[in-house]
């Protein structure tokens, strides 16, 4: 693997001011910010590969209810019958498919990566802010992310009360059947908890204090704004979800009955304390990724994003709004009306911020030089798919609307056109695109644009025609949709999904393939490839250990100076470059250590 | 270290025994009223809950020195509170219902 | 120093940066995470408030199952401990190192950093060890986070007279009262281990001067919110 830590800086002098350090200080307890934003993006891809697998046994089963799994024989008795899934196993795979995918493979991936690495990097500071909090931030996600893993590997198998736990079947083994994988689920949950607050706490302390001179908030790039406004949503959010979560692992354990309605708990107590956490959740989930994208799409257009400012703020309506629409995850939970009617008008306003986004990108693309590089073609493959899965959100706001299709494969569509349509096609983008800033070398050009092309048409087959049997009344996580004479004229289209789920899966390998192979064998990066404006393009590729270290860049414009006529014959001007007519920032005073 | 280019906003230090004396004096009145005052039942919920805060406002801006930072960082801490205030509000409805 | 450190101190940017918050970056570290510490008592506190209000008729009284003057004094001696905090904070911000020093003229002794620092440690560890003592007492009425413990005392108070001790939903009143006092406990234990920590690699080889002592006052913002949380659970769960 390339090292990040020994190119050394463009000017003067570099890392003279400690020790060689061991190869563990180096890669495995680093405190460097880059090397951690490495060690999260290994780790997440793993997992979203075991996401993958679990999604393509649940495809199988849908596809092909009671054919045998091919390969199933490797899978104990207690999960595979025969090598038919049995009911049990399936509705593991539904629980830890959406477990893993949110919990250990996006918000990690778009967090902890991309958090972690260009924060510094693009407002000019040296590390974040608590170099060693960091640290530990990706241990304990680490050692989270193997307790959660472990639950399969325990007698009783993994936890099956759906990734949203809800209460009383999570509360009490004795009806869902998964005894001690539902207390690791906990003890995960809130050891990834603490991860993502001690994480949070380094990126806005980070944004807040330490902007290299010149950097105002209002030319920070959007990726940062996104990333900002996410920890704060993270911070507030996940200890909601902690507190649910002990008191779900007290109910188990110590005999404690908050969701147990025979003692007097409230089972809706839980689905309250959950999407109260899992709103805000989503919209870490998504936020971010419509920070890179703004960023890749004014690089790719050549033009600065349009609308700016409004952008900044629609970032902020989104997380503001995003706390008071918890309710519409809980419609059809039998609440109280009038709360309903609250949810559904705050749902719908939501759309707003969202819409002037889409719009703000399209803008930007108008008349644009538009350079096809892979990073903007996922970008702009993200903002077609994060529409539709907009769209269908709209849907499912309007309360009636939402009653047939509740739970229904509608909101399967819906939320893997955001997640998977949105995050992971903004992923597709940011990977590759800071992947030369990491690694030193570029991805493969024409495997990226092969990936990305199958990978829209084969998602689109998949996850389109979920919408339809959705409206149709295909229930989420049942075992066996044919034995419902209902259903049984859509089982055609459900095979037609699991094949184009299958293709999907393994175009997945070329991203695999391209990724793991440029480490070694890409081309070597120039030291700004995407004629971009960010700082972070103004160190070496790899960028070095202690980034600008002693010295700190000077910001002399916004982030977005495309084709900008000061420029000269360029189109683009650096925050970073100097022009005469510039006067330095003048820096601010410490603030007192007092 | 960094060294300090000038301290935070200059301020005549609060008398901090005497706030412990207020913060005494209200744990005895609220003990009191709890056991003993002859009010009715929620006009002593209203009484405790504003005891209550007062003494917790007292520690916030006092020992935790909020009453003389600037308002950026007051924002922090004020912040959280409405989101609590909506989820015990929605959630209180819903049982109400 | 740890190789960490040495590479942070020397990693700060040598020219400041943009003004940002104006207070350091650990201080609004801290209150950042103390902001994300409200949100963790809202999920449980909040689901006490819930749950109690949505049955408010037939929990019990409160004094009936816990020691309210018990708590009412422990109450006193976190507050005692905040104010030492807050007079250790103030100790340091004056170059008082010390531990004592005896004034000219007066009779009391003036109390430094180590000796103000000392208190809040004892008076926090005093809290806990009444809590635990707390516990072990309501254990052994019969008060458990599962409700009142078949053929305990508590049980059989609950037969004579459901109304004042809540019987039906005793299960409720145990479980919301040992997480959310336990929570409590759990937070003031981590400030009291980190405290030991600073008093014995900082506070006593005078590492603090007036021109620096963060750590005090980020301990310090720790502690006192750790007693405004007390102030409102005490207040939530002992007296209403």
């Amino acid at each position: 693997m390339t090292s990040v830590a020994h190119a050394k800086p463009a000017g003067g002098a570099h890392d003279a001011h400690h020790a060689p350090m061991s190869f563990w200080r180096k890669y495995i307890f680093s405190t460097d910010h880059k090397i951690i934003g490495i060690q999260f993006l290994f780790v997440s891809l793993f997992f979203l590969l075991v996401g993958g697998l679990l999604a393509m046994q649940i495809r199988w089963q849908l596809g092909f209810p009671g054919k045998p799994l091919p390969g199933g024989g490797i899978l104990p008795e207690s999960m595979v019958s025969g090598g038919v899934i049995l009911p049990e196993y399936y509705i593991q795979l539904v629980t830890m498919h959406g477990t893993f995918m949110v919990f250990f493979a996006i918000m990690p991936l778009l967090v902890g990566v991309y958090a972690n690495f260009l924060i510094p990097l693009k407002l000019g500071g040296h590390d974040m802010a608590f170099p060693r909090i960091n640290m530990w931030s990706f241990w304990l996600a680490l050692v989270a992310g193997l307790i959660m893993l472990s639950g399969f590997f325990m007698p009783d198998g993994a936890p099956r009360a759906g990734w949203t736990m809800y209460a009383p079947l999570s509360a009490r083994p004795d009806l869902s059947g998964a005894t001690i994988s539902q207390k690791l689920w906990s003890i995960s949950i809130v050891v990834l908890g603490l991860s993502s607050v001690m994480g949070s706490v380094n990126y806005i302390t980070t944004v807040i204090n330490h902007r290299a001179p010149g950097m105002t908030w209002f030319r920070m790039p959007l990726s940062v704004w996104a990333l900002f406004i996410t920890a704060i949503l993270a911070v507030l959010a996940l200890p909601v979800l902690q507190g649910a979560a002990i008191m779900l692992l007290f109910d188990q354990t110590i005999g404690t009955h908050f969701f147990d309605p025979g003692a007097g708990g409230q089972p809706l107590l839980w689905q309250h304390l959950f999407w109260f956490f899992g709103h805000p959740e989503v919209y870490i989930l998504i936020l971010p990724a419509m920070g890179m994208v703004s960023d890749i799409i004014a690089n790719g257009s050549r033009k600065p994003i349009f609308g700016y400012h409004s952008m900044v703020f629609a970032i902020i309506g989104i997380a503001f709004l995003g706390w008071i629409v918890w309710g519409h995850h809980m419609f059809m939970s039998g609440m109280n009306p009038t709360l309903g009617s609250t949810f559904m008008v705050s749902t719908l306003l939501i759309a707003v911020p969202s819409a002037i986004k889409v719009f703000n990108w399209l803008g930007t693309m108008w008349r644009g030089n538009l350079r096809f590089h892979v990073p903007m073609l996922n970008a702009i493959g993200f903002v077609s798919m994060f529409t539709i899965g907009g769209l269908s959100g709209i849907f499912m706001a309007a309360t009636p609307v939402d009653i047939p299709l509740h739970d229904t494969q509608f909101i399967v569509a819906h939320l893997h056109y955001v997640l998977f349509g949105g995050s992971l096609f903004a992923l597709f983008a940011a990977i590759p695109y800071w992947y030369p800033k990491m690694f030193g070398r570029m991805m493969h050009e024409g495997i990226g644009k092969v990936h990305f092309w199958l990978t829209f048409v084969f998602y689109n087959m998949t996850f389109f025609p979920m919408h339809i049997i959705g409206m149709g009344g295909q229930m989420r996580r049942i075992y066996d949709p044919t034995i419902y004479d209902f259903l049984k004229p859509q089982q055609p289209l459900n095979e037609f999904i699991s094949y184009s789920a299958f293709a999907l899966f393994a175009v997945q390998f070329l991203f695999a393939f391209n990724f793991l192979w440029s480490l070694k064998f890409g081309k070597k990066a120039s030291q700004n490839p995407w004629e971009d404006n960010g700082l972070e393009w103004s160190l070496p590729n790899p960028a070095p250990h202690g980034n600008w270290a002693p010295k700190t860049p000077n910001v002399y414009r916004g982030p977005y100076e495309f084709s900008a006529p000061e420029a000269g014959d360029k189109d683009y001007l650096p925050q970073y470059t100097k022009l005469p007519t510039d006067r330095d920032p003048v820096p601010a005073p410490l603030p007192a250590t007092h | 270290m960094t060294t300090p280019a000038q301290p935070t906003t200059t301020h005549v230090r609060p008398n901090y025994m005497l706030i412990w004396l207020y913060l005494f004096v209200m744990t005895i009145a609220e003990v009191l009223l709890a056991f003993e005052l002859p009010v009715s039942r929620n006009l002593k919920l209203i009484l405790l809950l504003i005891l209550a805060i007062w003494k917790a406002l007292l520690v916030a801006l006092f020992f935790m020195h909020l009453k003389f930072e600037r308002w950026r960082l007051r924002l922090i801490f004020i912040v959280p509170l409405p989101l609590a205030a909506i989820l015990v509000t929605a959630v209180i409805m819903e049982k109400v219902f | 120093m740890t190789h960490a450190t040495q590479a942070l101190d020397q990693m700060r940017p040598p020219h400041p940066a943009e003004p940002g918050s104006g207070v350091y970056s650990n201080k609004l570290g801290m209150w950042v995470f103390l902001a994300s510490d409200v949100m963790f008592f809202t999920a449980l506190i909040g689901s006490y408030i819930v749950l109690r209000f949505g049955m408010s008729s037939s929990w019990a009284q409160p004094a009936a199952v816990l020691n309210v003057p018990l708590t009412g004094l422990n109450t006193f001696l976190l507050i005692c401990s905040s104010v030492a905090m807050v007079k250790a904070y103030a100790a340091i911000a004056d170059g008082k190192k010390y531990f004592l020093r005896q004034v000219p003229g007066k009779t009391l002794q003036d109390g430094g950093l180590k000796f103000w620092l000392l208190i809040t440690i004892i008076c926090g560890a005093g809290f806990v060890g009444v809590q635990v003592f707390e516990y072990i007492k309501l254990v052994g009425h019969g008060f458990t986070p599962a409700g009142y413990r078949e053929g305990s005392l508590l049980a059989e108070h609950a037969l004579a007279d459901p109304v004042k001790y809540g019987a039906g939903v005793a299960g409720m009143y145990g479980s919301a009262f040992f997480t959310m006092t336990g929570f409590h406990g759990f937070h003031v234990t981590c400030g009291v281990i980190s405290m030991l920590y600073l008093y014995f690699t900082k506070v006593l080889p005078e590492k603090y001067s007036p021109q620096d002592y963060r750590g005090i006052e980020v301990i310090g913002l720790y502690w006192h919110f750790v007693d405004l949380v007390w102030i409102i659970l005490f207040t939530i769960v002992y007296l209403i």
